[in-house]
């Protein structure tokens, strides 16, 4: 009786346990690696140099910089959004706060074209208010403000669902404690409340950024696709992309790629180097 | 069932958890595997289940080797510290659980399973419980839930990993007569792992007394209780049973 | 006045904290979203079910519905798998395929969508392997099958993750020592536990496919009765400047989904009360 035939009892056969682990490698393979593979090597398929030429192109200059600008309008918005609506929910009792989280939660589970229609009846030119800001030379939709408008409505909760379980994990011992030593309630804010949910809010501007930069669904429905005005990065791939510039399109599409490479590294990093200061239990 | 460890020593990566020791346990013993943790007293009981391997030595079941004997067929009822009670099943699937576990050929009927289930609810004098689910017990009622789900497959041994741990003073004293109660009943060979000498003491027929140091648990003497008190064979035995 | 709804507090900032969440949360969120029942209902009910009710949605919605089901499922079996290994199995590679289950969340659809169409379609990488088998992937159902199984994959892995690492080991033994299979023991005691996480990632991963627009519709085809979801439909309605009916479909939309997620919360509920906790 050697002890290489003994198996702990909550463990597989080996056998199962590599058949397991294979379909785990092929599922991610065909549908995640594959594909990101892909966009390198069509982006590269004429080589470096063409890859880089459409993307010096000046209408690829104004897609990335339309989509930096979006991007350094709406995280910020959405970062002082969850950093509010945590302190809200974590430092006070109130009736309704169960619907208040709801409604926070409500973007998670609206389709961005559905988002994208509801900021176009909202400010769209046949709505009061949108009739009321284009008479007064300030279009929201098929104009950047609808864009931006776009993208905070699909990474709304990102920042608020990230920090609120880590403030509700501190409890409000801390900032007592600082209020009793005579703190004012925003030097309590910047000395005890942030430097303890840093990590967790810089996770959810993280994500944050990511999908806001990323999004087509919502924004195509309000950005008019308008070359050089309202075309974001995501825009201008599918534009290329259908008037058949595979290049481009990838090329583009790389750059995007890069991003959320770029992204999980830096994700993997927190939860790796902070996984006590993030919430415990995150979801998406 | 007579129960014989011989020679059975444990390393667990570089650490030792069980010097080679030997035990002669005879049939029907209610027996106390006593000591400070790190004594390996409670590898040894995980030994006997066939949740552990041991690295040398053999364990024998009235004279046959069952050292490499699966888990599954050793028939040990194991009784876990914090009972490890399935809780998405009620009380009546807990205790139904080995019984249904076992392949077609040998499963007794629907019938029969709630008879043997009843019955069991009945020595362990819960009988109205069938129904709940373990997050709806006390901690007393769930720890003579899992003895009774251990019970259900007919074990032919009883193991048993601290059973009052997890209890308060009071429950603890009432528990100890029902486990004194349900051994005389079965009449099986019973092992319990503690660390209260009172425990053990009060308890048991026979008790082992276990020491634990780099070099892996031994055991410092094995004896009736009145035995050990009166002829402590080792300071350290004089020292943990007066502690 | 607040004196009813607030419990006092030493600390300070409720004002404005509340007015922040509020403000924002109004003008992002809900008055979009009231605009869309103004505009659904504007015309009446019975207009807003005639346009529902034509041919070509209730394709586009059937569709929709019906692939995100199917994807999900699948990804509440890979999931369920992926969860078990990463968590349990120790091997090389391990880390990376545990990032490599994020990137449908941090990849753009759009990249997403032109990158699996490239691999997926008659000429690409897998499209042509499948040609020789007379199979088409892209251009087909099974082209958006694909696309929705890549959107909905992270959601239950990372649900269910969690609750394999919560597994007392001690409850695993115990179904040994009484004489289970670990065949048994999975299917008994270990599915059992994880399957309220698992459904709280399928719904997730079920509402998520539903109104995926960006990775699906460069490899859909976009055939009406056929190949065209839901989701372009209103982009279409929009195009053809007939905000009632895109208002119609986007109103059926977000009451499927919240129909599921409410059942789904319903499932929860009743297994929660049952387990105790999870």
């Amino acid at each position: 009786m050697s002890d290489t035939t003994f198996r702990p009892v909550t463990t597989e056969t080996p056998l199962t346990r590599v058949v397991l682990i294979l379909v785990s490698m092929a599922f991610l393979g065909l549908l995640v690696a594959a594909p990101l593979i892909t966009v390198f090597a069509e982006a590269l398929a004429e080589g470096a140099g063409a890859a880089l030429e459409s993307l010096s192109h000046p209408e690829a200059q104004d897609a990335i910089r339309l989509t930096l600008i979006v991007a350094a309008v709406s995280v910020p918005l959405n970062a002082v959004f969850g950093v509010a609506a945590a302190w809200l929910i974590t430092k006070f009792q109130f009736r309704g706060k169960a619907v208040l989280l709801t409604l926070i939660d409500i973007p998670f589970s609206v389709s961005p074209v559905v988002a994208g229609l509801c900021i176009i009846l909202t400010f769209g030119a046949n709505s009061w208010v949108g009739s009321w800001l284009v008479a007064h030379g300030f279009p929201v939709v098929f104009a950047l403000p609808g864009i931006i408008l776009a993208s905070m409505f699909v990474t709304f909760p990102f920042v608020a669902r990230e920090i609120i379980p880590v403030m509700i994990e501190q409890g409000k011992t801390e900032e007592e404690a600082a209020l009793t030593l005579g703190a004012s309630g925003w030097r309590v804010f910047f000395t005890v409340t942030l430097p303890n949910i840093r990590w967790a809010l810089l996770y959810g501007v993280l994500l944050c950024n990511a999908r806001a930069m990323g999004e087509f669904g919502a924004v195509a429905v309000v950005s008019g696709k308008i070359r050089g005005l309202t075309a974001t990065m995501p825009i201008s791939i599918e534009m290329l992309y259908n008037e058949y510039q595979s290049v481009a399109a990838f090329a583009m599409a790389a750059v995007l790629a890069l991003l959320a490479l770029v992204t999980l590294a830096l994700k993997t990093l927190l939860e790796w180097r902070y996984a006590d200061q993030l919430a415990a239990n995150r979801r998406h | 069932m007579q129960i014989e460890i011989d020679e059975i020593s444990k390393l667990f990566g570089a650490t030792a958890a069980l010097h080679p020791v030997s035990l002669s346990l005879p049939s029907g013993a209610l027996v106390a595997l006593l000591g400070p943790s790190g004594s390996g007293k409670t590898t040894l009981l995980r030994i006997l289940g066939g949740l552990e391997f041991p690295d040398t030595g053999r364990v024998l079941f009235d004279g046959q080797d069952a050292t490499g004997l699966s888990v599954q067929d050793r028939r040990a009822g194991f009784v876990f510290q914090n009972y490890a009670l399935f809780r998405h099943m009620t009380v009546f699937e807990n205790i139904a659980y080995g019984l249904r576990a076992r392949p077609r050929a040998t499963r007794p009927t629907e019938a029969e399973i709630a008879r043997r289930v009843a019955k069991l609810l009945e020595l362990i004098q819960l009988p109205q419980i069938a129904l709940r689910y373990p997050t709806q017990l006390s901690g007393g009622q769930r720890q003579r839930v899992a003895l009774a789900r251990a019970l259900a497959i007919e074990p032919r041994m009883l193991l048993l990993d601290e059973p009052f741990g997890a209890l308060d003073a009071k429950v603890r004293k009432e528990l100890r007569q029902g486990l004194r109660d349900i051994h005389d009943t079965t009449g099986l060979t019973t092992v319990f792992v503690t660390h209260d000498q009172d425990e053990a003491m009060e308890l048991a027929d026979l008790v082992v007394v276990m020491s634990g140091d780099k070099s892996g648990g031994r055991i410092e003497q094995i004896g009736r209780p009145q035995d050990i008190r009166a002829r402590p064979a080792s300071d350290f035995v004089r020292t943990f049973i007066s502690a | 006045m607040m004196t009813g709804l607030v419990h006092r507090s030493p600390i300070p900032g409720f004002g404005l904290s509340a007015g922040v969440t509020l403000t924002m949360l109004s003008v992002v969120v809900l008055i979009p979203i009231g605009a869309l029942f103004l505009e659904g209902f504007s015309a009446g009910i019975p207009t807003l079910i005639d346009t529902i009710n034509t041919g070509r949605v209730r394709a586009a919605l059937y569709l929709s519905f019906r692939l995100s089901v199917i994807a999900a499922c699948v990804n509440l079996v890979f999931g369920l798998v992926l969860a078990w290994v990463l968590t349990r199995y120790d091997f090389p590679g391990r880390r990376i395929l545990d990032a490599a289950v994020d990137l449908p969340f941090a990849l753009p659809t759009a990249v997403a969508g032109i990158a699996l169409t490239a691999l997926y379609a008659p000429n690409g990488a897998f499209g042509a392997l499948f040609k020789d088998l007379g199979i088409k992937i892209a251009y087909t159902q099974w082209g958006i099958l694909i696309a929705l199984i890549f959107v909905g994959l992270p959601f239950v892995t990372r649900t269910v993750q969690p609750v394999v690492e919560e597994i007392e080991r001690e409850v695993e033994e115990a179904s040994a020592t009484l004489g289970a299979s670990r065949a048994y023991t999975i299917r008994r005691v270990i599915l059992p536990l994880l399957m309220p996480a698992a459904l709280t990632g399928f719904g997730l991963s079920l509402a998520r496919a539903v109104g995926e627009y960006g990775s699906v519709i460069f490899i859909a085809g976009n055939l009406p009765m056929k190949t065209e979801i839901a989701p372009l439909l209103i982009v279409i309605k929009l195009e053809e400047y007939n905000d009632p009916g895109a208002a119609a479909i986007g109103l059926a939309m977000l009451a499927i989904s919240f129909g599921m997620l409410f059942l789904i919360n319903l499932v929860q509920v009743f297994s929660r009360r049952r387990i105790g906790h999870v």
